[in-house]
């Protein structure tokens, strides 16, 4: 008989030198966390591919292709993976070979009616098996066309390309759906995300996590200048970059008292510089206390008036830890092409005011330099404000 | 809790509480259109529903029908009433302060191939009549107004539209959207000069899902909803008893109520007037507009910030426009009617009821002053 398993190939983890066996767990961890919901199932790795299978019979995210698509979708999310394909498992002699191919070949052309060339490669790992690739191709692809009258072989530009594998057990399947590539996540030390409701930085959060880093977000909440909805937004925001990166933890920090006091008593075209520097202390101290290793933003060079690089060296010297920026050569429409691709970009549109807008100046600098900074700070306790940011009201949303 | 958002809805009465949970647990549960007894008596008790609400409401029961909601109703007459009646023109006229409803139903027909000319509003966010009658000919079918602008409370000048039909296009048909003036005005179907109109049961402290249409006797109008043909063909779908009766106790009661309600309501709204302007805000609703709707902006608050601000005080109010840091969407209405952008950004509706009292206006104010003093912020 004949069942549907998921083939996942890997990526840059299997250049890794002596790593590699980390690397390859991690990720085999990463994808057992992933596919929690898809019902049981045995997550094995063969010769360097690894390949999904349902434990039980009757899990519906196996039955056809259009319902394997979810699954393959989670499998695609988990970084390391290169591509996925749904492949038809099953045993027997050529006879079945060559039958089950052209049930799998009939499926294939009802969802893609244009198909009209093809060709068969084969890989044969049981080489007790009594043909060899080349012959193995050769029968299945003349089977295929004498059951097929539509279809011609082209072995150059084909249409689709009908893999069959010979291994303890025989595997055929077509096409494969890519992968987000990088590395599994857990590989690399642990980021402090600073968290909007934007465009931007759940980019930026779906990049870092891409090499390897796992994510704590932190955002900064200004009830009532921001709406409970524009928090359920980030919370959104961070379920959506949560599908890449694993597990999370989202701190909400209480600004409004910390705001007000900025915009009492700093100069108004300071008041957004004054207030990253207070972020990125604010988020070094809770990623301190959570084993986060650096600060990662959402900024893009010359994209506002605070992401100059003359605001953004003196927000950044605020802070011993490395503070990546994985936007910031990067150009809008990229990011927002990337934004739609993670599925944030909807979530990150909706219409709610975030903290930024309200407090921003109508003039900012945005070629601030040190007596700026000193004068508009001169008025304010930032260590207090930083303690009560980190102390005060701080909640915790696991994500 | 100080509720001022009753233009978004009202809470249930416990008249209408009552009548559903009676039509619930009683006998009464029977399908009006069986024909044994049970059925008959849910008959029954629907024919009175409607009848008590015709009388109300001044027409005949055969004119009405029930439907979902105020936005069935609207869609219902206007896509309807052209479709049945492809000879009576090609034409509509509008505003573009009407609600979403209406606003979306016209843009389909125009899709579809009907014109539709929009009368320009006023700063007041009265149709200007002159406009009104140069875009009126021979090709009017159909005319659709808003008796009170849900975001404003504006007024129209009905009287003088009806004129305006009688003497350029009498066959010209008025549908006229009664939501928000239904229980807070007069509404007298029989001597109004209109032919059909909408209203809606959970504005005037009935409950959601049930709404009413206005079609006079002799106006032909195509059924949205197919099927058994219930209601008399209108509105095909078992009728519902308990929210017919839910319907005719809500109207009912608001009528009742509905002189001293308009006292009472006139005096929350011009104290308010006075001590809003009096601390700088700007009041959008024009001198005239029906007092149970107040638009006022406040100054260095959007509109947001101002609704966040309130509800901590426990006081729900709305705001019509949503801002984002990319896209300021203000207000579609208070554009229309000429307002700044620096105004309607600012700018909420307080919305009253008759079960609002003047001392929950006094708190409003007051809290209004706390918050300026904790919460008003002036970047420069």
């Amino acid at each position: 008989m004949a069942t549907n398993v998921i083939l996942a190939r890997m990526g840059e983890v299997t250049l890794k030198g002596l790593n590699r066996g980390r690397f390859e767990a991690q990720l085999m961890n990463n994808l057992r966390y992933r596919l929690r919901n898809y019902g049981k199932m045995s997550i094995f790795q063969s010769q360097s591919r690894i390949w999904i299978e349902a434990k039980e019979e009757g899990n519906p995210y196996f039955e056809t292709e259009e319902s394997a698509r979810e699954l393959m979708t989670a499998v695609t999310q988990v970084f390391g993976i290169v591509s996925v394909s749904l492949a038809c498992k099953f045993n027997g002699d050529i006879n079945d070979i060559d039958r089950t191919a052209a049930d799998y070949v009939k499926n294939l052309l009802n969802g893609n009616p244009d198909y009209k060339t093809f060709k068969v490669e084969c890989k044969r790992g049981n080489k007790k098996f009594p043909m060899n690739s080349p012959m193995i191709c050769e029968e299945v692809g003349a089977y295929i066309l004498e059951h097929f009258e539509g279809l011609s072989v082209d072995v150059h530009n084909p249409d689709f390309v009908l893999m069959v594998e010979v291994r303890d057990d025989n595997y055929v399947y077509a096409g494969k759906m890519m992968g987000h590539r990088g590395l599994p996540v857990g590989t690399a030390g642990k980021g402090m995300l600073l968290l909007s409701g934007g465009i931007d930085s759940p980019v930026a959060g779906y990049m870092m996590a891409s090499r390897g880093m796992p994510i704590d977000a932190v955002y900064f909440h200004s009830y009532p200048y921001t709406s409970e909805q524009a928090k359920q937004k980030v919370v959104d925001l961070a379920k959506i970059v949560s599908r890449f990166s694993g597990r999370m933890n989202l701190y909400i920090v209480d600004f409004t008292k910390i705001q007000l006091d900025m915009v009492k008593n700093s100069p108004h075209d300071m008041l957004t510089i004054v207030m990253r520097r207070v972020m990125l202390q604010i988020a070094e101290q809770i990623a301190k206390k959570n084993d986060c290793k650096c600060l990662i933003t959402g900024e893009s060079l010359g994209q506002v008036a605070s992401q100059t690089l003359e605001a953004i060296a003196i927000t950044n010297e605020v802070v011993d830890m490395p503070i990546l920026r994985p936007l910031i050569g990067m150009d809008k429409e990229a990011t927002v092409r990337i934004s739609r691709d993670i599925g944030a970009f909807e979530t990150s549109i909706l219409p709610y005011e975030d903290c930024c807008t309200i407090f921003v100046a109508k003039h900012p600098k945005t070629h601030p330099k040190h007596v700026d900074i000193e004068e508009a700070e001169k008025n304010l306790d930032i260590e207090a404000m930083v303690k009560q940011g980190v102390e005060e009201n701080l909640e915790v949303i696991k994500i | 809790m100080i509720y001022f958002d009753n233009s978004a809805t009202t809470r249930p009465c416990e008249e209408v509480i009552r009548v559903i949970n009676d039509d619930l647990t009683g006998d009464m549960w029977g399908n009006p259109g069986s024909l044994h007894k049970l059925g008959m008596n849910s008959a029954k008790a629907y024919e009175q529903a409607l009848a008590d609400i015709a009388s109300c409401l001044k027409c005949s029961a055969s004119e009405l029908i029930f439907t979902s909601c105020g936005t069935e109703s609207a869609n219902t007459a206007i896509e309807g009433f052209l479709k049945a009646n492809p000879r009576a023109g090609n034409t509509v006229i509008s505003t573009r302060t009407e609600h979403k409803c209406t606003l979306e139903t016209l843009n389909l027909l125009e899709k579809e191939g009907y014109t539709v000319k929009y009368v320009k509003v006023g700063r007041d966010g009265k149709p200007d009549l002159d406009e009104l009658r140069s875009l009126i000919d021979e090709d009017t079918a159909l005319l659709c107004f808003t008796h009170v602008n849900n975001e404003t409370g504006s007024i129209l000048p009905l009287e003088q539209i009806i004129n305006i039909r009688k003497e350029l296009c009498p066959k010209a048909v008025i549908y006229l959207d009664c939501v928000q003036s239904l229980g807070k005005l007069p509404i007298n179907l029989k001597s109004m000069g209109i032919d059909m109109a909408s209203f809606s049961g959970h504005k005037v402290h009935g409950i959601k899902g049930v709404g009413l249409l206005y079609i006079r006797n002799g106006i032909k109008v195509n059924p949205l909803i197919i099927g058994g043909g219930q209601q008399n063909g209108m509105r095909s779908g078992t009728q519902s008893l308990p929210l017919a009766a839910s319907m005719a106790v809500a109207v009912k009661e608001a009528e009742k109520a509905r002189g001293q309600a308009y006292e009472e309501v006139s005096k929350i709204n011009s104290y308010l007037r006075t001590e809003l302007a009096s601390r700088g805000a700007t009041v959008n609703s024009p001198d005239d507009a029906l007092p149970f709707v107040l638009n006022v902006a406040f100054r260095n608050f959007q509109s947001e910030t101002m609704l966040h601000c309130l509800e901590m005080y426990d006081i729900f109010i709305s705001t019509v426009s949503a801002c984002s840091s990319k896209s300021k969407k203000t207000s579609y209405v208070l554009e229309n009617m000429g307002i700044e952008r620096s105004i309607s950004a600012n700018s909420v509706r307080l919305s009253f009821s008759r079960y609002n009292t003047m001392e929950e206006a006094e708190a409003f104010v007051k809290a209004i002053d706390e918050i300026y003093n904790l919460y008003e912020v002036k970047v420069r």
